[in-house]
């Protein structure tokens, strides 16, 4: 018999409460207790829940995206209006607009951290390399998410955004068909909006799928950092989930003033042929290196950048977790790291530059 | 004699080393349409409005170039007139007119603007576009009320966290 109906067919020495037969007869049907299996204790530290509550913040933008599908014209001749129509006439438009594009920021903020510290904690070696890549896929997506997204409101930075996007698609030849304007019998917005919120999510939730099947199958990595008693104790790993609905909550609460207080930006409408914009600040690190190789530096910067991380686990193959044992990794990650914080200062200080045309 | 002959020879081709490069940058603007001159105008000044110097730049090629195609020259005028008084906002709404656009409308195809502007006495659907909703505020009682839900939501979760750790 499965573990799933031993519950109820357990002796009770106490008559069970309303509560517990309620829960009884769902775990009946639903194999809730099938939830309940043993993870390790560190799981419910801050650093080990920043996938799921990442996770929780792609869950909040799809409740706040949709709701936004519902007043967004994605035609190149009524985006712009309807972002405007969404912020000044929609009820609650302007909140939910300023609560997605905040949670987005979040969402670019946390699956780095977690790509971090799943870096630094030596999870991704043996036998999770495979995880950890479905990990980088899975912040490829959010990355393309935040791009499709910076485009569809439509206005000048917007615009350029999707300049640059084409003139990529211009330097990929015949793999660059898809970027092209004239391909497809709807114009590149349209198409980008599909991908935004119809392929990307798609892809976003399979491939989260895999990821977390994966981490049942293995078991969290242990911690290189735990000080203790061995075996490391075990909570039920409903308290895991516990814990990130509550972190969910807190999140929702940051997100919810940041939406009232700081709402973001919405510029006039676009014009074509000029570039006096700068990219929002998660793309700002690609700039210089556009000012000096041109708009070629965005595609050779993005592959390098990914490319170095799907073969971080073919590159740091030791056993060793430990970080401290690993020093050369760990020089070479923070040199990365540092690289892309100045370089995002340096273009934040850097007046505008036009790069269309460089190559 | 033959001193001031050599300074006037090496002043000269000073002169000329110092104009022709910048002669040269300019040359073939005349070429370039009025359209693409007001639409690159528009943007500077949408986009970047301490740019003035580079948005009268492109007023004064519209104004200079062969091909005005679309452009109402005379608002161009008005529009480089109100950049003489600083008056960006007033100058950007002659501009978008001059084209046939509506303010705020949105490009109809990147890189291919219209080329036959709408006549001037149509309506335009939202003159208002430019009047401060860059940052527009949630505002009035809907702010208090999210305000106070994100302080309940934030507190509830930290106080959570702590029983369930």
């Amino acid at each position: 018999m499965s573990s799933v109906e031993a519950p109820s067919q357990a002796p009770s020495a106490a008559p069970r409460t309303r509560r517990q037969r309620i829960f009884d007869a769902l775990d009946e049907r639903l194999g809730l207790s099938g939830l309940q299996y043993p993870v390790p204790e560190h799981a419910n530290k801050l650093a080990y829940s920043l996938g799921g509550i990442t996770l929780i913040t792609f869950i909040l933008m799809v409740i706040t995206g949709v709701y936004l599908t519902q007043f967004y014209n994605p035609t190149v001749g009524g985006a712009h209006a309807s972002v405007r129509s969404i912020i000044t006439s929609v009820s609650f438009g302007q909140f939910v607009r300023g609560f997605h594009y905040w949670g987005a920021m979040a969402m670019i903020i946390l699956i780095g951290l977690h790509l971090l510290r799943v870096f630094v904690s030596g999870a991704f070696k043996r036998p999770r390399e495979f995880n950890w890549v479905m990990g980088v896929v899975l912040a490829g997506i959010t990355a393309t998410l935040f791009f499709t997204g910076t485009v569809l409101k439509w206005d000048q930075e917007s615009l350029e955004a999707l300049e640059h996007n084409i003139e990529i698609g211009k330097i990929l030849g015949k793999f660059g068909f898809w970027f092209s304007p004239s391909f497809g019998g709807v114009s590149i917005l349209t198409r980008l909006y599909v991908v935004h919120i119809a392929v990307l999510p798609l892809l976003f939730v399979l491939v989260v799928a895999v990821h977390m099947l994966l981490v049942k199958r293995h078991g969290m990595a242990p911690s290189p950092f735990r000080k203790g008693p061995e075996p490391e104790p075990t909570k039920p790993f409903t308290r895991h989930l516990m814990e990130l609905g509550v972190l969910g909550l807190v999140l929702t609460g940051v997100l919810t003033i940041l939406a009232v207080l700081a709402p973001p930006p919405h510029g006039p409408a676009p014009v074509a042929g000029i570039e006096v914009t700068k990219p929002p600040w998660p793309m700002l690190w690609i700039y210089p290196v556009e000012d000096w190789v041109g708009v070629s530096g965005i595609l050779w910067a993005t592959i390098a950048i990914f490319l170095a991380l799907f073969l971080v686990p073919l590159i740091d193959r030791g056993s060793e977790r430990d970080p401290r044992k690993r020093l050369p990794m760990m020089i070479a990650a923070a040199v990365v790291v540092l690289t892309i914080i100045a370089l995002i200062i340096y273009a934040a200080v850097q007046p505008v530059a036009s790069h269309i045309g460089m190559g | 004699m033959r001193a001031w002959f050599a300074a006037v020879v090496i002043l000269s081709g000073c002169f000329v080393l110092t104009i022709a490069p910048a002669a040269s940058a300019h040359e073939g603007e005349e070429n370039v349409p009025a359209f693409t001159d007001v639409q690159e105008a528009i943007a500077i000044l949408a986009s970047q409005p301490e740019l003035m110097d580079n948005a009268m730049d492109k007023v004064g090629d519209a104004q200079e170039s062969k091909d005005t195609m679309g452009v109402d020259l005379a608002l161009v005028k008005q529009a480089s007139a109100a950049l003489d008084r600083n008056d960006a906002a007033a100058a950007l709404v002659l501009l978008e007119r001059s084209i046939g656009a509506c303010p705020g409308a949105a490009v109809l195809e990147p890189k291919e603007p219209p080329r036959n502007p709408q006549p001037l006495s149509s309506p335009c659907p939202n003159p208002q576009h430019l009047q401060g909703l860059s940052r527009s505020a949630v505002g009035g009682t809907q702010e208090a009320v999210f305000l106070a839900l994100a302080g309940v939501m934030i507190v509830a979760g930290l106080l959570l966290v702590r029983r369930i750790r």
